[in-house]
């Protein structure tokens, strides 16, 4: 029987509220003395966004930093950087997140301007920091995409992996078009229909009683009223399988041939993902994994990645994407690291020995239980679990998902979606020299 | 009802827990007993960084470093091994000091730790691992530097020291390559295997027996011997001046401006962090006001300082647009020019004390924080309560202490310009600007 690596010591001590107007709250217990963490999960992102309005979800995260009807234009990032707080905040398909720790004599303060952005951000909005805003987010996808190696490899899985007109097949950061495009009443009509205390789940972990945070809480957030409607959510359901392979081959600027492979899995929360996360935990995380040992130590043909040639793409409301990522050696061809990648995946389906299996499972419990090791990584757990499986406590037992999961369960997931027809791939490789 | 903004109240006072020094063999344990963290932070200080390589043998302390994961049996064995035990090997060379460690859950601390010394003192060091690691390390110096923000950072040390700084930590392309397996060895025969050096431990300890956990770790290896310090030459040539990095293309370009500063034991912590944060370490400074949430240019700018113990370095880095590559490079001496002459404002310098005296304990909110600031104290030297005395600074910091640090840690005169981006466009607008001279070079000739 696998015992879990350590002593979940804090669950059970997690307590949930639902105020009148929806907001839902988790409390919990910090390690660490004198500090909260508080994030706020909405339930909106990228799949949310309708055809033209690509890259809004997380442009509007961006505006929620720049003021409102109660504060001026970085007011709530100079709040937080003079406790010594740390703040940020991300979009993703599914939802936006905001998040502050900071010392617990701080907790009201954040409190309110979090309830009053929420509340009165309409107020606060102009042209101007619209324009600016656009500019930054612009500079981010230079930044991160359109300037970097690979830069694009995701965007190019997106599209792939999910039909045009399905709400993932285009990335969260979105296009400059559409960026463009945004314009002041749509920022406002977003806030509107999106950002209610109905569709919020706000988690705090402190050291503090949880009677008196839902005290604060109410104080702070029982006023704002729910929304008055809630929107339509594009049709996520996949209809077709996706008829693989099918693939993007880029010729650009690169130091080396790139090979990306993704595969539809089953959604975030069901079994069968827990599955494929074990099957990418055996085939690609940590250096005792079948791609490290075989293609970067045996071979060596692929870049030492230090053990991070697969992974999950979580999606909770549509399948998932197992992703394998190696980069080629000086000298290796694209097309011989590809052949070597896809004949490791296909190995799988052959079997996995039992040591195999528990050496993924304590990779991702060890992964696991690191994030859940600071405040804000616990609050932030807490705040998907909430949101995405109303069931706070998962933040701290999730890994009993993969204790009985056996390996034969995780070869027949492999040998089910792990195949040809299920598989894309994103080949990058370097301008021949002149 | 809508609630007013509140006052916020009285912060707690905080003080960094004080570790307990417990002395085994040759080496110390420096341990901080944090009750209910359950992940251990482990962390053996050698102080044999990349500063006090042998100028013919740049490269060594990385790749050492690297060659430790493949485990007292070779070939790769070691991390497989740990991640049986929910462990992970930390290993990190830096200019000052060579760092191994582990974070492991603290039920397992003693089969990874046994491990761990096997690893750290009595590797296998294999020919074929070594020179497999170097190659791959060799390959990873130009796939990492295809990031124009790496490889802004990394022409660095070549434009502000001679000797071993003006080699990135790693050896470069070019200096790696020539480190033998038998290098390597005799490095950690009279270095990491013959020293016991000090392990930092940070967790819940309450069933750790330190001594037992020193025995192992030290065994019956020496004490450290001590350092000397040498500060580095700079490089000939006209100050301020730009450098820029060819790269094709670019549709922003990533610009460092950095010059020389003194050492970490040189500075004033409070006055030279506090003069940085204002210009550029938090969101909310200057850089970032000007260059992002006003003129739009960039995603993030920022400053700080990289403090050695034998010299410094202060740098502003961003990357921009391609086209406002040159406005940003003024904008950014602007900014700089604007702090020395009219000094901080009294709302910055309270953001500067406040944050550095109520924040600890967000800051020290995890044992890898913990166990980060104990290393630090280790390599530079520094007393154990260094965390609450550099808060003490801070809560007597004027702003006649900022506005002289400004002036006195701030050198745009002495400063050099790297921009990485595409130079056929860069080359005019940078040579209008007036900063200096322009030179252009190819990423490939930098370390030849």
């Amino acid at each position: 029987m696998h015992a879990l690596v350590t002593t979940m010591g804090t669950a059970g001590r997690v307590d949930q509220y639902t105020l009148d107007n929806g907001l839902r709250l988790v409390t919990a217990p910090a390690s660490t003395g004198q500090v909260a963490s508080v994030n706020l999960w909405y339930g909106v992102g990228s799949r949310h966004e309708v055809p033209g309005r690509t890259g809004f979800a997380h442009l509007f995260e961006h505006l929620m930093f720049q003021g409102t009807g109660n504060t001026e234009k970085g007011d709530h990032f100079d709040a937080v950087e003079r406790l010594g707080g740390d703040i940020n905040a991300s979009t993703s398909t599914d939802r936006t997140n905001y998040f502050e720790t900071v010392p617990t004599h701080a907790l009201d303060l954040i409190l309110w301007l979090e309830a009053d952005r929420l509340a009165t951000l309409r107020e606060g909005m102009t042209q101007e920091v619209l324009d600016n805003q656009r500019d930054v987010v612009k500079n981010e996808r230079r930044q991160r995409y359109e300037n970097q190696p690979y830069g694009t490899a995701l965007e190019r899985i997106l599209r792939l992996a999910y039909p045009v007109g399905h709400p993932y097949h285009h990335p969260t950061i979105g296009s400059m078009a559409d960026l463009d495009a945004a314009d002041l009443d749509y920022v406002k009509s977003f806030h509107k229909l999106h950002y209610g205390p109905d569709n919020c789940v706000l988690t705090i972990v402190s050291d503090l009683e949880s009677a008196d945070v839902l005290a604060r809480v109410e104080k702070y957030f029982g006023h704002i009223p729910a929304r008055d409607d809630i929107p339509e959510v594009p049709d996520p359901v996949l209809r077709v399988p996706m008829g693989g392979p099918v693939r993007d081959s880029v010729t650009e600027t690169v130091p080396a041939a790139g090979v990306f492979i993704g595969f539809r899995v089953p959604a975030y929360g069901e079994r069968g993902h827990d599955a494929a996360q074990l099957a990418s935990a055996v085939l690609g995380q940590g250096q005792g994994s079948r791609l490290y040992r075989s293609l970067v130590v045996d071979r060596p043909i692929a870049a030492d990645d230090g053990g991070a040639g697969a992974d999950i793409l979580p999606f909770r409301y549509t399948d998932s994407l197992l992703l394998v990522n190696m980069l080629a050696r000086e000298g290796v061809d694209g097309d011989i690291l590809e052949k070597a990648i896809r004949e490791e995946v296909a190995k799988l389906a052959d079997g996995i020995a039992d040591d195999e299996l528990e050496r993924a499972r304590a990779v991702l419990e060890r992964d696991h239980l690191h994030h859940i090791s600071s405040p804000s990584g616990l609050a932030d757990t807490i705040g998907s679990c909430t949101q995405l499986f109303d069931d706070p406590e998962l933040a701290f037992t999730w890994p009993r998902r993969w204790a009985d999961i056996t390996a034969e369960e995780v070869r027949a997931a492999a040998e089910r979606f792990l195949v040809d027809e299920n598989m894309l791939v994103v080949r990058f490789d370097p301008e021949a020299e002149a | 009802m809508q609630q007013t903004r509140p006052d916020l109240g009285a912060a707690s006072s905080y003080s960094f827990p004080k570790p307990e020094r417990v002395r085994v063999g040759n080496g110390t344990v420096v341990a901080v007993d944090l009750p209910g963290q359950q992940l251990i932070s482990l962390r053996l200080v050698h102080p044999f960084g990349g500063a006090v390589e042998p100028l013919d043998a740049m490269g060594v302390t990385a790749l050492t470093s690297e060659v430790l994961e493949d485990g007292p049996d070779g070939n790769s064995s070691l991390a497989p091994a740990l991640e049986r035990y929910g462990a992970e090997w930390v290993a990190r060379a830096n200019w000052d000091g060579f760092i191994t460690g582990l974070d492991a859950p603290i039920n397992r601390l003693g089969d990874a730790v046994g491990l761990f010394s096997d690893a750290v003192r009595r590797p296998a060091l294999k020919a074929d691992d070594i020179v497999r690691r170097r190659d791959q390390l060799l390959e990873r110096f130009w796939l990492e530097a295809a990031s124009a923000s790496t490889l802004a950072m990394r022409s660095l040390g070549g434009q502000l020291f001679t000797g071993r700084y003006a080699t990135p930590l790693a050896g470069g392309p070019v200096k790696l390559a020539d480190i033998t397996p038998e290098r390597v060895a005799a490095f950690h025969a009279d270095t990491i295997a013959a020293y016991a050096g000090t392990l930092v431990v940070v967790g819940d300890l309450s069933g750790v027996d330190l001594e037992e956990l020193g025995r192992g770790v030290f065994g019956d290896t020496a004490a450290v011997p001590e350092r000397r310090i040498t500060e580095p030459a700079p490089p000939p040539g006209e100050l301020p001046r730009v450098l820029v990095v060819d790269r094709p293309g670019s549709v922003q370009s990533a610009l460092v401006i950095a010059h020389r500063a003194p050492s970490r034991s040189q500075v004033e912590l409070p006055r030279a962090e506090g003069i940085s944060e204002v210009l550029g370490g938090m969101f909310t400074s200057r850089l970032n006001m000007e260059l992002r949430e006003r003129l739009g240019y960039t995603y993030g700018a920022g400053s700080r300082f990289d403090l050695r113990r034998d010299s410094g370095v202060f740098f502003m880095s961003t990357q921009v647009e391609a086209s406002t590559t040159a406005h940003s490079v003024t904008s950014s001496f602007e900014q700089i020019a604007k702090l020395r002459a009219s000094g901080v404002t009294e709302d910055e310098l309270a953001a500067v004390r406040e944050s550095n005296i109520v924040g600890l304990p967000v800051a020290y909110s995890t044992a890898r924080a913990v166990a980060g600031a104990l290393v630090d104290i280790v390599v530079h030297d520094l007393p154990d309560d260094n965390v609450d005395r550099v808060r003490a600074g801070y809560e007597k910091l004027t702003a006649q202490d900022l506005n002289s640090a400004a002036v006195e840690y701030l050198r745009p005169e002495e400063a050099v310009v790297v921009v990485v981006g595409d130079a056929e466009s860069l080359r005019g607008p940078l040579t209008e600007t007036g900063v200096g001279p322009v030179e252009v070079r190819s990423p490939e000739s930098l370390w030849s």
